[in-house]
């Protein structure tokens, strides 16, 4: 299996609160990783760092043996880094096929013909083509959460981070994004999934990694790491 | 016109389509037409209102799109209205050639003053970019080659008839909207809206912000040098304090925040509204400002996204469509 990613000691430090110790792990590719931890365990922020956003106090990042750390949001975005997050920032006034031509456009640089021959297949995907005329913000929870997944997509992405992507969703919606998912895998995208949702991480992912306390802790099969005596410690203290 | 005005969804037709596509047609025969029939004092007002409209256009590209709330969009009226003076006044040049100059030095002095604004981020480059354009009064002011603080009567002026001044700043209307909506229908644009939306989404989507920042920067820069050519051949008479008066940009910020930010149609209704309420307002001398800023105040108390906010919030209307809509 080759490595996508391969992060080694990352940290930060915000003032004096050390948000990140020391985070290792590698990506291989067409895998998905799975994070799971609890609140302020540092995942959003090991997310943040990934896509850009945020500059780590140490540690090195190689993206398909890249060192990509100096790189700026959008030059990560434009080398195959995707990205949703916890709460769907959507374009509110854009159509939900707008907003898959802003990931199309200025995630692959193509033109705009070239994007809108390509969009309604990932509206498809997501299931949202019978909704492409309506303004994001008037989408619901699940289909915004979707349409996160679909711009993320336009990209055309090699890396896929998801921010908690089934939190505050249905049963059967959760069936829905893991479905969805799937389908990104089959497609040849390795991913980062974030989720407290146990289903999810159980179902959805090849690997799960434990942070706690801004370290990896365990990392290995979902259902050896789910039942291990760390995420035990992790989640109800010692 | 083609392709600016005539791209709609796809399988639209019918008696709804074609009347957006002649309206616009209709609207710019009669306001052509107005150069022959209207009076004066009418042609006055419609003069002002083109000419803010155009320079609210360009404010609205910045603040309502872009995220560059700029209080320094007089520098480029001052600009545009100096080289209008010089031009025919000094140089006894056409008209024509003050236009297009005034155009091509708004843009040179914007790319110049870009490397230092640009490095200040929000409310610093609004302060940064006013810093500016104080800097350009006082300059002018001391500058021989601009006449000093005694500036120019603009005699030009009078070679003009009210009409044909008031069809110069129709073309500078027209022309504005025209550029707003290429710009808001080409990559450039999509890039605008979804920054207006969402700046940092924008961002991780791929969007360049210092790039797509400075464009718009240049071609608002550009248009409202002309509009600025426009407004001094009206007004005939140019001096530093007044060409790079605050209360230039106050007006562009009052138009594009009471008709509605980020919207095409926006500016067009908000220059109606504060040229005319202006004109009401000459009865109250002293305190028009004061009332100016109260309803301004009011307005935006009722509606905080402006009149086309209100419109947009009951319907999907435009009258200048923007929308992009999938070809299958």
């Amino acid at each position: 299996m080759n490595t996508i990613l391969e992060v080694r000691d990352l940290g930060i430090s915000f003032g004096s609160n050390q948000v990140l110790k020391s985070v290792s792990f590698d990506l291989y590719e067409n895998e998905i990783l799975g994070v799971i931890g609890p609140n302020g365990a540092g995942k959003t922020v090991m997310l943040n760092i990934l896509s850009g956003i945020l500059k780590p106090g140490k540690g090195s990042v190689s993206f398909m043996g890249r060192d990509i750390l100096p790189m700026s949001i959008v030059e990560r975005t434009r080398l195959g880094f995707g990205r949703t997050f916890q709460i769907p920032r959507s374009f509110e006034n854009m159509t939900a096929y707008e907003n898959g031509l802003i990931g199309s456009v200025y995630g692959t640089g193509a033109t705009e013909r070239a994007a809108s021959l390509k969009v309604p297949a990932i509206l498809e995907m997501i299931g949202l083509s019978d909704r492409k005329g309506v303004f994001a913000g008037k989408l619901g929870l699940i289909d915004r959460k979707r349409l996160e997944i679909g711009v993320a997509l336009a990209s055309n992405p090699k890396l896929l981070l998801l921010d908690e992507v089934a939190g505050g969703l249905t049963e059967s919606e959760v069936s829905d994004i893991l479905g969805i998912v799937r389908g990104i895998k089959e497609a040849g995208v390795s991913v980062i999934w974030i989720e407290h949702v146990l289903q999810t991480m159980l179902e959805g992912t090849d690997r799960v990694m434990l942070l706690a306390e801004g370290r990896d802790v365990v990392c290995g099969p979902p259902e050896a790491v789910m039942s291990s005596k760390e995420v035990e410690t992790a989640y109800l203290g010692a | 016109m083609n392709g600016i005005f005539s791209k709609g969804p796809a399988g639209m037709a019918g008696p709804a389509w074609h009347a957006r596509r002649i309206a616009p047609i209709a609207v710019l025969a009669v306001l052509v037409s107005l150069a022959f029939w209207g009076s004066d004092y009418l042609l006055s007002i419609m003069i002002l209102i083109m000419c803010y409209m155009a320079i609210g256009q360009m404010w609205n590209l910045l603040g309502g799109y872009a995220g560059l709330v700029s209080l320094g969009q007089q520098s480029f009226i001052g600009l545009g209205g100096y080289t209008l003076a010089k031009i025919t006044q000094v140089y006894h040049l056409p008209v024509i050639l003050a236009f297009v100059l005034a155009a091509v030095i708004s843009v040179l002095f914007a790319l110049l003053i870009s490397i230092p604004v640009f490095k200040m981020k929000g409310v610093y480059f609004t302060i940064g970019t006013w810093i500016v354009a104080e800097c350009l009064a006082l300059f002018f002011s001391t500058w021989s080659f601009s006449n000093y603080a005694q500036g120019y009567t603009i005699t030009a002026t009078y070679a003009f008839s009210t009409a044909q001044i008031y069809l110069v700043a129709l073309a500078v209307g027209v022309g504005a909207l025209i550029v707003v909506m290429a710009v808001l229908r080409s990559r450039l644009g999509l890039a605008l809206m979804a920054m207006r939306d969402n700046a940092a989404a924008s961002e991780v989507r791929g969007v360049e912000q210092y790039r797509t920042k400075l464009k718009c920067f240049l071609i608002s820069a550009a248009v409202t040098g002309i509009a600025g050519a426009a407004l001094y051949l009206n007004q005939a008479f140019i001096q530093p304090a007044n060409a790079f008066g605050i209360s230039w940009t106050v007006s562009m910020v009052f138009i594009a925040i009471i008709g509605g930010m980020g919207t095409v149609e926006g500016p067009i209704i908000g220059a109606v509204i504060f040229v005319l309420l202006r004109q009401a307002l000459y009865n109250f001398p002293g305190i028009s400002m004061m009332l100016l800023g109260l309803i301004a105040i009011a307005i935006i108390m009722i509606a905080p996204r402006g009149i086309m906010g209100i419109i947009r919030r009951k319907t999907q209307f435009e009258i200048f469509p923007v929308r992009r809509h999938p070809s299958a």
